[in-house]
């Protein structure tokens, strides 16, 4: 329950991504409603995949509980999934965003 | 068959967001712009998550995953940083075709009106 090894990780990779956005690339992602809507999306099929990948009957993900919070939420899944998740696809998108600035 | 379960996984995630491609400018038409999108988040990622397996903070059931591995993790662990910001692409390219078009389609409703 020391949250060192997920938790602080996961929540530092949103914040990161947040500067890169405002303080670098200030491509505007966060100004689109297609990126808004997008997300809701990517969130209802990560409950999904992710839902599939952690449930603690079968998992094939195993986290050891010493790093997370935690809390599971929905069905097994780690919270610090979803900060993961967003930051993984939105940090994506702001570097695809930034070559429509370009071009 | 167990042991594909996470490959089948991420091949069904693919496979369902692949006919997304065929709305507007679609992803993998643009392969330069995808891989300067893509490698540098993948290289920060893969990063951590090595970190993370070396720690122990998280690792794989071995019975749902291939047995294939690349350095630090199962194969399976590296493709999940390709293919899920795969689907958020095209899922953000859909949306914004769809909005596109429909921004376009009211457009020309309100001019006839006029």
């Amino acid at each position: 329950m020391t949250g060192l090894g997920y938790t602080v990780p996961a929540v530092i990779s949103v914040i990161a991504v947040c500067v890169l956005e405002l303080a670098v690339l200030r491509t505007g992602l966060f100004r689109k409603p297609a990126y808004w809507i997008s997300m809701v999306i990517v969130l209802g099929f990560q409950v999904l995949v992710d839902g599939w990948l952690t449930k603690l009957s079968a998992p094939i993900v195993l986290y050891n509980e010493k790093h997370t919070s935690g809390i599971r939420f929905p069905w097994d899944i780690p919270v610090e999934d979803f900060l993961f998740g967003w930051s993984l696809v939105t940090a994506v998108l702001l570097l695809w965003e930034r070559q429509r600035v370009r071009s | 068959m167990d042991k594909w379960q996470y490959l089948l996984l991420l091949g069904g995630c693919l496979l369902i967001t692949l006919p997304l491609e065929f709305f507007g400018a679609g992803i993998y038409r643009q392969p330069r712009r995808l891989l300067r999108a893509l490698l540098p988040v993948v290289s920060v990622f893969l990063i951590w998550d090595a970190v993370a397996i070396v720690l122990k903070v998280w690792h794989y059931n071995p019975r749902y995953v291939s047995g294939i591995n690349v350095p630090f993790m199962p194969l399976e662990e590296m493709l999940f940083f390709i293919v899920i910001p795969l689907c958020g692409m095209l899922t953000y390219n859909v949306v914004t075709a769809s909005l596109g078009w429909w921004g376009r389609l009211r457009n020309r409703r309100d001019r006839t009106r006029l």
